[in-house]
């Protein structure tokens, strides 16, 4: 067995957190090796430093079984190994042709743009892939498949020998994922190596030929994929001691009494139409589906942060219309976002004024800011989500992604909330903290707090929910009691295959 | 031992010490530098400019900016002059007009940069040609003379050894610290400019906070075009050119991020006086006049270069 990549006593440290504990890890030329792992275990970062965006702290790196250093990503791209990752990296105003051979357009001898060659060249890659668009076409106007089709002939120019694969699929519909697999089995053929990544275990049997386990930023295993069905895959992956990651509901939800939230026919332009539903204080009501089938937009309408363009919301039965974000909070809703650092953080601020952010008027008086109530505050929530008091004073940026989840959450539990909504409450924490952030969840809704979650993992909205509502495109398509809760009706239902 | 360690381990430190050793090789190298009349010079310099750089501050933070104080200055000026000399209003009135309208001025441009989304940059760019234009229009360009003592007092008299300027900054930048510091308003300023998204999902209102921004710098500028009104007796639709350049250097030298989030008046004060103190320097080692902005500029420059390292590593 030839070994083109052979990565060996990998160590990667964050502030706070190990994101990778000596790990040795190697492809061989021409497999599709996939990589597995809760988010947080660190795959993306073993891949962040295979691509050369990462350095390591420890650790070599060999290719073809010679020792290589890469200290940015061109150095990576030249050795001939292209990651795609989940967010694409196309210009969405130039067309297909110029991203496929941006850095390397041919030219004529006066030093212009040689688009005839251009255009040639393109539609001999696009053939190859048999992708049946012209390159003339602007990216932007192409769909998310097409354009993630565009990314793997980019990686083709570029000659790419490793092809290295993040979540491709978490954006796609069934078909394009069939299509996807089809190109991908292609370039095996070809001789192209790929290392493909996915949280969809079913996938991955379904392409890889081995499957490397990650677990807490260690390497757990590397299986060939005929010896292992989907639970050894997930006993590697969870580790026997998070069985019960969940936990287990104390009492059921009183479905008689009144909802504390009803939604009827809430449309917001384009991206949620006609969604209704009951919110019962005490339950813990799922969200699943695709990205981008809208869930995300329906919290922020209850949030008052996007305006709905049609339909209702009673609070309490009473008729609720929020303005801003502010009128939620006074009216007890609290909304933990779904990007961390984009819409949660102040990174560069104290944990205890991350803490307190949302509490201002219960700390002040005329406008004066309470010292020792904004510390009382922050001590106690940080304490309550299992944070050292003593953290309060340093900054949150240093702080690892499942206790700076934490700060968030405590930012709400400080408002007393009447409803929470977390929006991918777990996404980029380690397995520990995930465990712990459960807790915290059914704790509050034990309290009598109405929560909703909005998650992409469907055994952690399993896990977790009293009942789920299940979205595609901006319907809702389908409600589940928990007895009915399974991932292929789920998922079926995400993606409108039966 | 300790407490001169302690002394130094805050952010301004480095600020602190450049001071310190500007003032050392100035002294040593300019029999004029260590006497009465330059500090009192200075300092009157320093008042009109913090008090513009404090202003400057409060929008900086939000990660805004305002480019248009300098023409503020003017405004504020002739606003003066034709209310307190023109219209013959007492001098208390004219004063409060003048830096009422100089704040309806930035809250038009905090309207126009919050509700309509142009970025700050164009809105004041804009503003800055406008506010020139309604200086120089009120008057017909011509310059406003006439003022009392009374009024001339608060740009040209001192109080002891400190000139009334350099006093009411020294107020503001109190006052703007206190605010910064200690009220909810600053710590709103802070959140926005450390994270606009996060403060709106926080439930601040991000609008109102930021045109209130505009308007304290607008105001602040109002304040600063009066005083320098005051010291020269005249008001003239040319005052303040290029202001903007020494309040927005004074801000980022002294440790204000134009990203936003990050900075305090401390700061911005050092940055004043560290500004200041260079241009007297570059005066009184003779360096030709037409040059000194060169320096200036590159200052500024390597100024945030060295800032945006710090934040880096």
């Amino acid at each position: 067995m030839n070994e083109i990549i052979s990565m060996t006593g990998i160590v990667k440290k964050y502030p706070g957190v190990i994101a990778l504990d000596h790990i040795n890890f190697s492809v061989v030329q021409g497999e599709i090796m996939a990589l597995v792992g809760e988010n947080g275990a660190g795959k993306s970062t073993l891949l962040k430093i295979l691509a050369g965006a990462v350095n390591a702290d420890e650790g070599t790196i060999h290719l073809n079984g010679e020792l290589v250093h890469f200290t940015k990503t061109q150095d990576a791209i030249d050795r001939g190994i292209s990651v795609i990752y989940q967010e694409l990296n196309l210009a969405n105003d130039l067309s297909v042709a110029e991203n496929l051979f941006v850095g390397r357009l041919p030219k004529n001898k006066i030093g212009t743009i040689n688009f005839k060659k251009l255009y040639e060249d393109s539609t001999e890659y696009l053939d190859r892939l048999s992708l049946k668009f012209d390159p003339q076409t602007k990216v932007g106007t192409l769909n998310i498949a097409n354009r993630q089709m565009v990314e793997i002939a980019k990686a083709l120019v570029s000659k790419a020998k490793v092809l290295v694969m993040d979540e491709p699929t978490s954006s796609l519909t069934q078909n394009e994922v069939e299509t996807l697999f089809e190109l991908t089995k292609n370039l095996k053929k070809e001789g192209v190596t790929i290392i493909y990544v996915s949280h969809r275990l079913r996938e991955i049997f379904e392409i890889a030929d081995r499957v490397t386990v990650f677990r807490d930023a260690k390497l757990v295993d590397v299986k060939n994929i005929k010896e292992v069905n989907q639970q050894d895959i997930v006993k590697l992956m969870v580790g026997r001691e998070l069985i019960n990651l969940y936990g287990t509901r104390k009492q059921s939800v009183d479905y008689m009494t009144e909802p504390i939230l009803t939604v009827e026919k809430l449309s917001l332009n384009k991206s949620v139409k006609e969604i209704s539903f009951n919110l019962y204080p005490g339950e813990i009501l799922g969200f699943s589906g695709l990205i981008g089938s809208g869930r995300s937009e329906v919290a922020l309408a209850i949030f008052g942060f996007t305006k709905k363009s049609s339909g209702e919301i009673k609070f309490k039965n009473r008729d609720y219309q929020p303005k801003t974000p502010k009128d939620a909070i006074s009216q007890g809703i609290g909304l933990v976002p779904e990007d961390r650092k984009k819409q949660g953080l102040f990174l560069n601020l104290q944990v205890r004024k991350n803490m307190s952010s949302a509490s201002l008027p219960s700390i002040s008086k005329y406008f004066l800011i309470n010292k020792k109530k904004d510390q009382e505050l922050s001590a106690t929530y940080a304490e309550k989500m299992g944070l050292r008091s003593s953290a309060i004073e340093v900054g949150a940026v240093t702080l690892s992604g499942g206790n700076q989840q934490k700060v968030v959450i405590g930012r709400w539990m400080a408002q007393n909330p009447e409803i929470l909504i977390l929006d991918e409450p777990t996404r980029g924490v380690d397995v520990g903290a995930k465990g712990e952030i459960y807790q915290m969840i059914r704790k509050i809704a034990e309290k009598g707090v109405a929560v909703i979650v909005i998650s992409s993992e469907l055994p952690e909205v399993m896990g977790i929910s009293d009942r789920i509502i299940v979205m595609r495109e901006g319907l809702k398509v389908a409600e589940l009691e928990s007895k009915e809760f399974s991932e292929v009706k789920i998922m079926a239902a995400s993606t409108g295959v039966e | 031992m300790l407490n001169v360690k302690k002394l130094f381990s805050f952010r301004e430190a480095p600020l602190l010490l450049a001071i310190l050793g500007l003032v050392i090789v100035l002294k040593f190298s300019s029999i004029y530098f260590f006497t009465p009349e330059n500090f009192g010079i200075m300092s009157r310099q320093v008042g009109i400019a913090l008090i513009l750089a404090v202003g400057m501050t409060f929008v900086i933070l939000t990660s805004d900016i305002d480019l248009s104080v300098g023409s503020m200055v003017a405004f504020a000026s002739i606003m003066v002059g034709e209310l307190g000399v023109l219209h013959k209003y007492p001098i208390i009135p004219a004063v409060i007009l003048s830096l009422l309208a100089s704040t309806i001025l930035g809250l038009v441009s905090g309207l126009i940069t919050t509700k309509i989304g142009l970025p700050a940059f164009v809105t004041t760019l804009g503003m800055l040609a406008v506010v020139r234009g309604l200086a120089l229009g009120i008057t017909g360009g011509a310059v406003i003379s006439g003022f009392n003592e009374s009024f001339t007092f608060f740009g040209q008299g001192s109080y002891g050894p400190f000139p009334i300027p350099f006093l009411f900054a020294v107020v503001i930048a109190i006052i703007a610290h206190v605010v910064l510091t200690q009220t909810t308003f600053g710590r709103q300023v802070y959140f926005i400019g450390s994270n606009e998204e996060a403060a709106k999902l926080s439930g601040i209102p991000t609008h109102r906070i930021k045109i209130t921004t505009f308007m304290i710098c607008a105001f602040l500028a109002g304040v600063a075009g009066i005083l320098e009104t005051a010291r020269l007796s005249v008001g003239q639709p040319s005052a303040g050119v290029g202001y903007e350049l020494t309040a927005i250097g004074a801000a980022v030298i002294g440790g204000v991020s134009l990203f936003g989030g990050v900075g305090s008046i401390l700061g911005t004060t050092l940055g004043t006086v560290l500004l200041i103190l260079i241009n007297n320097g570059l005066i009184l080692l003779n360096v030709d006049p037409y040059w000194q902005q060169v320096f200036s500029g590159t200052i500024i420059i390597a100024a945030v270069a060295l800032n945006m390292r710090k934040a880096k590593s």
